[in-house]
């Protein structure tokens, strides 16, 4: 029973794992520079699987998610500073995901965006008020299942694995060599994104984690984030095979779908768009809790998607709340596409305000007791920890020196 | 000892060092502001089509005729759907009027501007062709002439 609610986790977690910026900014990099970003994939799956890991297991031995870990280990000043940080960064990726949905909906219905983005809101929120927590985990997260698709459609198309295998092996080899970076740190920011991390702790507190599920923990995140990171691969070789040979920049979910029509036909189109939609909406999902669950954490409100929503009010409100300003920027006509672009950027630069705090307490004993950070816990966390520091750093600059990756 | 210290550092000498540091910021803080507004036109350069935007523009319209051009081969195989057909038809189709637009009115410099132009009537073209192929998404043998004309227009590989 418990292999089977393992497997459970990780099909959804592999559906899970893709959201609007994995999709951007992967089929973008590979129409750029084809095959030779995909090590960076691979660096970023790393990083989410150390840190994953490091969030479940605080939050299944102290029961506390990471807002608890910042507020007390921070303070209140500097927690909250990491607060707005993390609200704004999960708001806009919020109101991208929510650019993606409608998008979606209307590449399959033809209705007028406007209207969609406001269908897709109010689906969404039914879905949120209605349905148990580990429902929506799993009917999205296997909607996202639909992604697969693009292996078929990255086989049908022929690459050269060679090269694609050439492309796990970290280089640097390019004209633009500021515009590779921007496309590393972007890859890097949609793979570590914070609010899965913000998510991913709390659903352990949610489900109710003890140290008896630690290796539930693990497995989830070495096995799901893994095969997760296989779609990203996959979203870059087809990149790299089909957009780049034919001269093509992507810049909309409907040029990524096209990845699937051009090899696979209509039936390739529309799984590639269902899969879309179930992935960005499994995501537009997840950030809506994350950032009720931050602000409800850090203030010590009642939170949980386990307590009937009037059982939780302020966190509830706090749902909507985040829901209905990304409606409303959706609604203003920003392109989501480019909105996901500053959102990832932008997230990328609160990395180390979310990941500081996880460390911190994975080390620390009087939380942690015999669980805390071993040795090669520690090397990865702080060897990534240096990683996200450089990344947060360079990544503002370089979106103004490329132009947002233009050159 | 250390209300000594105090006394010290607020004495004449102390008050004219914190204001020359002030100055000093102040002047620093107005070069910081200078540069950053440099580097804001330069990003937006003043709404100039210079040679390094020309390309850009360039290589972006043909992006759009290629990406076009594929849309069109699927629709003449009867390998897409009409409504995705239709509303990214019509989604390329605005990239390229918004070029049209953009390039027939912006500034430019004497030396590229028939280039400039000449890129405008090609993104014109380019939304012409795509604004047929959004209206008739069903529509395979005007698809496959979509398609060529597509290619014609565009520098696709």
């Amino acid at each position: 029973m418990k292999i089977f609610s393992v497997a459970l986790g990780i099909l959804a977690a592999i559906g899970g794992f893709v959201d609007i910026g994995d999709i951007v900014f992967n089929v973008a990099a590979g129409a750029m520079f084809g095959y030779d970003l995909l090590w960076v994939v691979v660096v970023g799956v790393g990083g989410i699987i150390v840190y994953s890991e490091m969030c479940g297991r605080v939050a299944a031995v102290s029961q506390k998610a990471v807002f608890d870990a910042v507020r007390e280990r921070v303070g209140f000043g500097a927690g909250l500073v990491t607060l707005i940080g993390a609200e704004l960064t999960t708001l806009l990726t919020l109101t991208a995901e929510i650019g993606g949905v409608a998008i979606c909906l209307q590449l399959l219905s033809g209705f007028g965006y406007r209207w969609l983005v406001l269908v897709g809101v109010v689906a969404l929120a039914v879905v949120v008020w209605v349905t148990p927590f580990e429902w929506i985990e799993r009917i999205f997260g296997y909607g996202g299942l639909c992604l697969l698709v693009f292996a078929l459609a990255a086989y049908e198309l022929h690459p050269d694995w060679g090269a694609v295998a050439n492309g796990f092996v970290p280089s640097i080899e390019t004209n633009d060599t500021l515009v590779f970076l921007f496309f590393a740190v972007g890859l890097l920011g949609a793979a570590m994104t914070p609010y899965e991390v913000y998510f991913y702790s709390s659903g352990g507190v949610e489900e109710g984690w003890t140290p008896k599920d630690l290796g539930v923990n693990r497995a989830n995140a070495i096995i799901g984030y893994s095969l997760g990171g296989i779609l990203s691969v996959i979203l870059m070789i087809v990149g790299g095979t089909l957009f780049l040979l034919h001269g093509i920049e992507p810049e909309s979910l409907a040029t990524v779908a096209l990845g699937a029509e051009v090899p696979l036909g209509t039936i390739g189109l529309l799984v590639a768009l269902v899969g879309i939609l179930f992935a960005v909406s499994g995501a537009a999902i997840d950030t809506v809790f994350a950032g009720a669950y931050n602000i409800s954490q850090f203030f010590g409100w009642e939170w949980g998607r386990y307590r009937s929503n009037a059982g939780a009010p302020r966190f509830t409100a706090a749902w909507i709340a985040m829901l209905l300003a990304a409606c409303a920027i959706v609604l203003t006509g920003v392109d989501p596409v480019q909105l996901t672009e500053y959102a990832v950027i932008f997230s990328v630069v609160a990395l180390p305000l979310t990941y500081l705090p996880i460390l911190l307490v994975a080390n620390d004993r009087a939380y942690m007791g015999s669980h805390a950070n071993g040795p090669i816990a520690n090397i990865l966390g702080i060897g990534y920890f240096v990683v996200i520091m450089v990344v947060a750093v360079s990544a503002i600059p370089l979106l103004i020196a490329t132009n947002v990756g233009q050159g | 000892m250390l209300s000594v210290v105090r006394r010290v550092r607020v004495g004449p000498a102390a008050v004219r060092a914190r204001h020359e540091r002030l100055a000093s910021y102040r002047t620093a803080l107005g070069r910081l502001i200078v540069v950053a507004a440099f580097l804001a036109l330069a990003g937006c350069n003043g709404g100039t089509v210079d040679r390094h935007a020309l390309t850009k523009d360039g290589e972006a319209i043909d992006s759009l005729a290629c990406e076009g051009r594929l849309l069109a081969h699927d629709i003449a195989a009867g390998r897409s759907t009409s409504r995705f057909a239709e509303v990214h038809s019509g989604t390329l189709r605005q990239r390229a009027s918004n070029f049209e637009d953009a390039l027939s009115e912006r500034p430019t410099v004497a030396v590229i501007e028939r280039d400039v132009r000449a890129l405008a009537r090609k993104a014109a073209r380019l939304a012409s062709l795509l604004e047929q192929l959004h209206r008739q998404p069903d529509d395979r043998a005007s698809a496959r002439r979509i398609e060529l004309g597509l290619g014609e227009a565009g520098d696709c590989p």
